[in-house]
């Protein structure tokens, strides 16, 4: 029944222009994670506990909004929480000398316990969460209007994220010293700068950035909590980073390709298209073993020198 | 001569004031006193040479005056005034810079990007344009050229090198120290550097050039002093009123036992140990490293091989020995051509390689000596499908016996081990197989003079024992010493194939820079 | 033969042998007993937060998990797939190889098993599906493993990224083949196999007939991985493969088999757990039934240091957590997740211990 309504609904959409709304719709939130994971790679720590932040995100997004109304207040609770893990991240890694990989799955772990502790009472809750906002004009250019500029403000902030890091990273005295943490660290010793700091700062916003991801999907998307709510996209969210050579744009195209396998599914399936959801759930990560087969090569030349312990590939005869 | 008559100097600088100067200055770690009660100083206007054998203390002195290490007894004046130098920042804020032998620049950030970091203050945008324009300023003073926007990575060593320097001017640096900067530099590009470093001195800069050769000291500077395991045997001598053998003497504390001299010629009708021919060989960035190589290395003899740093000897190194696919042409060793490119292949032909940096590409963390040793003789050791241990153990006690090398406890784990007793254990490995090739890179990198010798005398024993042996070396007098011939390598081309008795060394020099003979 | 005068040279800056002094178990052993007490602090404190009283809630679990016979079988039976999945994990890192992908090798185990049920069950004895079930399970775990190591021997591809992504993928089969070609016509909309029939179940033992055959399998495999790697020459040449590849290659050992090797006898392992986990409890396949196991069977090899024996302490301490979780749901109405938690402070007490020394990372 539901699936008939929604038919009429798009009845007048072309398929494209549906799965490229859905890209947004769905990609914007792993976008906010993966471009908080280039902050973190960048100056060279991996956090696969990027999951548990986005997931601790989104639940205290949810709660907070529940509590006050204000999903912005939200927000903010999401920032300063996905934050605040990463920085425990941070602290065990670097301070403590934690195998990152290893320490990372802890957090994921963490975030998934919190998150079922403090959650469960939310389960059933409703909340007044974000709502799209049409742009006055844009909106109704054709096509371009819908996957652009009829989104929620949290899409329309990652639009302005995106190249706001990228300016930061290539084109300010701290992306240089923050890039330069990832690559060799001793350098910036020598000159007197303390690398550590420089990472527990971009690791730190790299857990703040993944919990605005998890908000937005929690309180603009599903508009719902449930236990483990983001089922991977953290993780999605690392190896996107790595497909993007560590480029802040490169990775709002991933994210946006990636939202669009996810969307493509339920789109297929108003249709009427006979597919296995589950045939479908499987395509992001073919695809995204496709694109690292693809862009291997190049790809790992480009990794921080300092994240080598984990990516470095001895040769192979 | 003895090292008492080696008299501090009373040279054009003497009126000079000391921009620094160091008063009974000593260094300790644990037991080993790096540097003992070391007096030592430097005027604005000079080059002073500081020589010594590896491990004699110099870098150790010089990281003391750039705020590295801080000293356990004496003190540190600059400008006349006592200063605690707690941190390279003081140092730098004193005006003194460093350039350290492991270049201390990010390969993937532009030259610019490098030195933008180096430089203090600046505010929070990084204006691009502004600081390459600086570079190219102060690079046109010096005579430098640089271009700012390259990626250091894509920078030959001396180019690096000259970026170094300029990052220490640029951050206002009155003292440049210099670590061991021609190591790696081919004679006309040490010229080069010399050049500068004139200039430098002509601006009025003082100049230390931590060095162990001696014409070089002779060619660039105006006092030199010397440090033997941690003492300062000679300090602010005028180096026209000692000899070679006087400072040789003073550096090393005693005679260095001669080569053989006798050696047998090498047969005309000897076999190729090794044929290269037509080869082709792809770099790491997919260039092309070496360009039609055509080379020869009989049994019984030594092939030199020179060249500037990065001219394709690693490549050659790994072509050789299987480690790296060749792009077109073929290598026999031993008559046998080696199908493909797989190291097992050319083990099996009885080809053995001494790597240049055994830290990354030999050593094992986790393994100890025995093991190490073990890795190369693992099927004769094989029992059932374990390893004898037991005999793993009396056959490396017996080789370490043969070789002479002096290893370490055989249960130590190498990789906690100093850059030279991991180089014995390298050394010991290879010389103890029984090889028709040997393939030797840098063999005596980081080892004392007398540990040096011993090396040298077993490549030696290798060629009497009728292996063919290729020996990459950076050093020439070492190359036109060891070699019957000696391939001297430009930019991946195979520039001429000289005898050392026939040409100089600065007709070497000529073709290692592209030039014809 | 001439002598060498100089001595065996010393190095300059750090004393080469870092000593260690006598008196370091007793410093050592203190510092675990803070780490787990830490661990239980927090963990309380949260607890306290969500109005539950953390004395009483950690004697319930104490009680429910390590008092009684039937809790202490649970335990067994929790920890035995978390073992195999940490030697899924300690295996490849040997080599140097970062397996993240013990939870879709177990799904492909657990895949293979109820395969290998549907197509024998009635048709050959069942002592013999049982067997064909063990292998199949580690067949088809090592081959899911295999693909990682393809990847990375043959594209370069960092095999912890594809092997996490392999997991969503082997999930994903999963829920295809039990919502579609196996889905039990006789389940109530619930997405399920067909159950086992009772006689290829694996056999149990044990007064409350609870601890499965699975659970010795699975002692027996670490002794086994513990054997392998320590006395074989196979075990010497992955640790070598491990430590330095590149020194590996120029030694004339073959890297790319060894690698592959190693992922591939961690692939069966963890294939097995998938096994043992359905035909020695679950009985059939549904969604979620191996939720975790891989990354927690990652995480018991990480906190025993990748040795197989201590392995199996680690199995068992976490398999106690999970128990225990249970028993925070039943007891005191907190989700079983939450105690993930206590887990993950009881990890980051271990994993954050090891000072930082070069070459000691893996």
């Amino acid at each position: 029944m539901i699936a008939a309504q929604a038919a009429t609904d798009v009845g007048g959409q072309l398929l494209i222009v549906s799965v490229l709304v859905g890209a947004v719709r769905s990609g914007t939130s792993i976008f906010y994670a993966a471009l908080g994971e280039t902050i973190s790679e960048r100056a060279g720590v991996i956090n696969v506990g990027t999951e548990g932040c986005m997931l601790a995100g989104a639940m205290s997004a949810y709660a907070v909004t529940a509590e006050t109304g204000n999903p912005w207040f939200g927000v903010l609770g999401a920032a300063a929480v996905g934050g605040a893990l990463a920085l425990l991240h941070a602290y065990l890694v670097i301070a403590r000398g934690a195998n990152q990989l290893a320490n990372g799955l802890v957090i994921m772990f963490l975030g998934l316990g919190l998150t079922s502790l403090f959650g469960a009472s939310y389960v059933s809750r409703e909340i007044n969460g974000f709502k799209p906002y049409a742009i006055p004009g844009l909106s109704s250019i054709p096509a371009v209007g819908d996957i652009l500029f009829n989104h929620d403000p949290l899409t329309y902030l990652s639009f302005a994220l995106g190249p706001a890091v990228w300016f930061l990273l290539f084109r300010t005295r701290w992306g240089l010293l923050l890039r330069g943490a990832g690559e060799r660290a001793p350098v910036l010793s020598s000159y007197g700068y303390s690398p550590e700091r420089i990472r527990y700062i971009a690791v730190g916003l790299g857990g703040l950035l993944a919990g605005i991801g998890g908000a937005q999907l929690s309180t603009a998307v599903a508009l719902t909590w449930f236990e483990n709510m983001t089922q991977g996209r953290g993780f999605i969210a690392v190896a996107l980073v790595i497909f993007a050579s560590w480029h802040p744009l490169w990775a709002m195209g991933g994210a946006y390709l990636f939202g669009a396998a996810l969307a493509l599914g339920p789109e297929l399936q108003v249709r009427n298209v006979g597919v296995n959801q589950f045939v479908l759930d499987a395509l992001p990560y073919v695809m995204t073993l496709a694109v690292l087969v693809v862009l291997a090569k190049r790809s790992f030349q480009r990794a921080p020198e300092g994240l080598a312990e984990v990516f470095d590939a001895p040769p192979v005869s | 001569m003895s090292i008492a008559t080696l008299e501090p100097s009373a040279d054009r600088t003497k009126q000079s004031p000391s921009i620094i100067e160091v008063r009974g200055l000593t260094k300790r770690f644990g037991d080993l006193v790096a540097t003992g009660d070391v007096d030592f100083d430097v005027r604005s206007g000079e080059v002073h040479s500081l020589l010594g054998e590896n491990g004699a203390g110099k870098s150790t002195l010089m990281k003391l005056l750039y705020g590295v290490y801080q000293p356990d007894a004496g003190e540190i004046l600059v400008d006349g005034v006592v200063h605690r130098l707690d941190s390279p920042a003081d140092a730098r804020a004193l005006g003194i810079g460093m350039v350290f032998q492991d270049l201390r620049l990010i390969p993937a950030f532009t030259v610019a990007e490098n030195i933008a970091l180096s430089l203090p203050g600046g505010g929070f945008r990084y204006r691009r344009q502004a600081v390459e324009r600086q570079i190219l300023d102060a690079g046109a003073e010096l005579g430098f050229s640089v271009d700012p926007k390259a990626l250091v990575r894509h920078l030959s060593i001396g180019e690096r090198q000259r970026v170094e320097i300029l990052k220490v001017l640029m951050s206002g640096a009155r003292l440049v120290i210099l670590d061991e900067p021609t190591s790696v530099l081919a004679p006309q590009e040490v010229d080069g550097l010399f050049t500068a470093i004139r200039s430098l001195r002509a601006k009025g800069l003082a100049v230390v050039i931590i060095t162990h050769k001696l014409h070089e000291t002779r060619a660039i500077a105006d006092r030199l002093s010397i440090l033997r395991a941690g003492r300062m045997v000679g300090s602010g001598i005028d180096p026209t009123t000692v000899d070679d053998r006087a400072l040789i003497s003073a550096m090393v504390g005693r005679e260095v036992p001669p080569l053989p001299v006798e050696r047998s010629d090498p047969p005309a009708d000897r076999p190729a140990a090794l044929r290269v021919t037509g080869v082709h060989v792809r770099g790491d960035g997919g260039n092309t490293a070496l360009h039609d190589i055509h080379l020869e290395v009989k049994a019984g003899e030594v092939m030199g091989v020179a060249g500037v740093a990065g001219s394709g000897q690693r490549e050659l190194y790994e072509a050789v020995l299987g480690l790296r696919p060749l792009h077109t042409g073929d290598i026999h060793i031993a008559a046998v051509e080696m199908a493909k490119s797989d190291p097992g292949a050319a083990l099996a032909l009885g080809a053995v390689g001494i790597p240049e940096d055994p830290i990354s590409d030999a050593v094992v963390p986790g393994l100890d000596v025995t093991e190490h040793l073990a890795l190369s003789n693992l099927s004769s050791l094989r029992k059932g499908l374990g390893i004898d241990w037991a005999r793993a153990r009396e056959l490396v006690a017996e080789l370490d016996r043969q070789i002479g090398l002096r290893m370490v406890a055989h249960d130590r784990t190498v990789a906690d081990l100093s850059g030279g007793n991991v180089q014995r254990v390298m050394l010991t490995r290879a010389f103890g197989v029984d090889c028709t090739l040997l393939v030797a890179a840098y063999p005596s990198r980081g080892l004392d003079v007398a540990t040096t010798r011993r090396t040298q005398e077993l490549l030696l024993a290798q060629r009497e024992a009728g292996a063919g042996v290729l020996f990459i070396s950076e050093d020439l007098d070492e190359l036109m010493e060891l070699s019957d011939q000696i391939a001297v390598l430009h930019n991946g081309h195979l520039a001429g194939v000289v005898t050392p008795g026939e040409v100089d060394r600065y007709a070497i020099g000529q073709l290692m820079l592209g030039g014809s003979e | 033969m001439t002598v060498i005068d100089s001595p065996p040279e010393e190095i300059t800056v750090a004393p080469e042998a870092p000593t260690k002094g006598t008196n370091d178990l007793a410093r050592r052993v203190g510092s675990w007993v803070v780490a787990y007490l830490g661990a239980l602090a927090v963990f309380g404190a949260f607890m306290a937060l969500k109005g539950v009283n953390p004395f009483v809630a950690y004697r319930d679990m104490f009680d429910s998990t390590l008092m009684n016979s039937a809790s202490l079988s649970e335990v067994l039976i929790k920890a035995a797939p978390f073992l195999l999945a940490a030697l899924a994990v300690a295996v490849p890192a040997r080599g140097g190889l970062v397996n993240l992908g013990g939870e879709g090798q177990i799904v492909m185990g657990g895949i293979a098993a109820a395969g290998v049920a549907l197509g024998l069950e009635g048709k050959v004895a069942s002592g013999l599906v049982m067997v064909a079930m063990l292998v199949g399970a580690m067949v088809a775990g090592a081959l899911w493993a295999a693909l990682a190591g393809v990847l990375r021997v043959g594209a370069g591809i960092n095999e912890a990224i594809s092997t996490l992504l392999l997991n969503y993928i082997a999930i994903d089969v999963l829920l295809y083949l039990i919502s579609g070609p196996w889905k039990d016509s006789a389940g109530f909309g619930q997405l399920a196999s067909k159950p086992l029939a009772d006689e290829t179940r694996l056999p149990t033992f044990g007064s409350d007939g609870r601890i499965h055959l699975g659970v010795f399998i699975a002692m027996a495999a670490a002794v086994g991985i513990w054997l392998l790697l320590r006395s074989t020459s196979w075990g010497f040449q992955l640790r070598v493969a491990g430590g330095n590849g590149e020194a590996a290659r120029r030694a004339g050992l073959p890297v790319a088999k060894l690698l592959l090797s190693g992922l591939i006898t961690g692939g069966a392992m963890a294939g097995l757990a998938g096994a043992i986990h359905f035909a020695g409890v679950e009985g059939q396949l549904r969604p979620g039934m191996t939720f975790g196991f891989g990354y927690i069977g990652f995480l018991a090899s990480w906190l025993a240091g990748h040795h197989p024996i201590r392995i199996a302490g680690a199995a068992l301490l976490l398999g106690a957590i999970a128990v225990a979780g249970d028993s925070l749901q039943i007891d005191a109405g907190l989700p079983a997740a939450s105690v993930n938690v206590l887990m993950a402070f009881v990890l980051f007490a271990v994993l954050g211990k090891k000072p930082r020394l070069a070459g000691a990372s893996r």
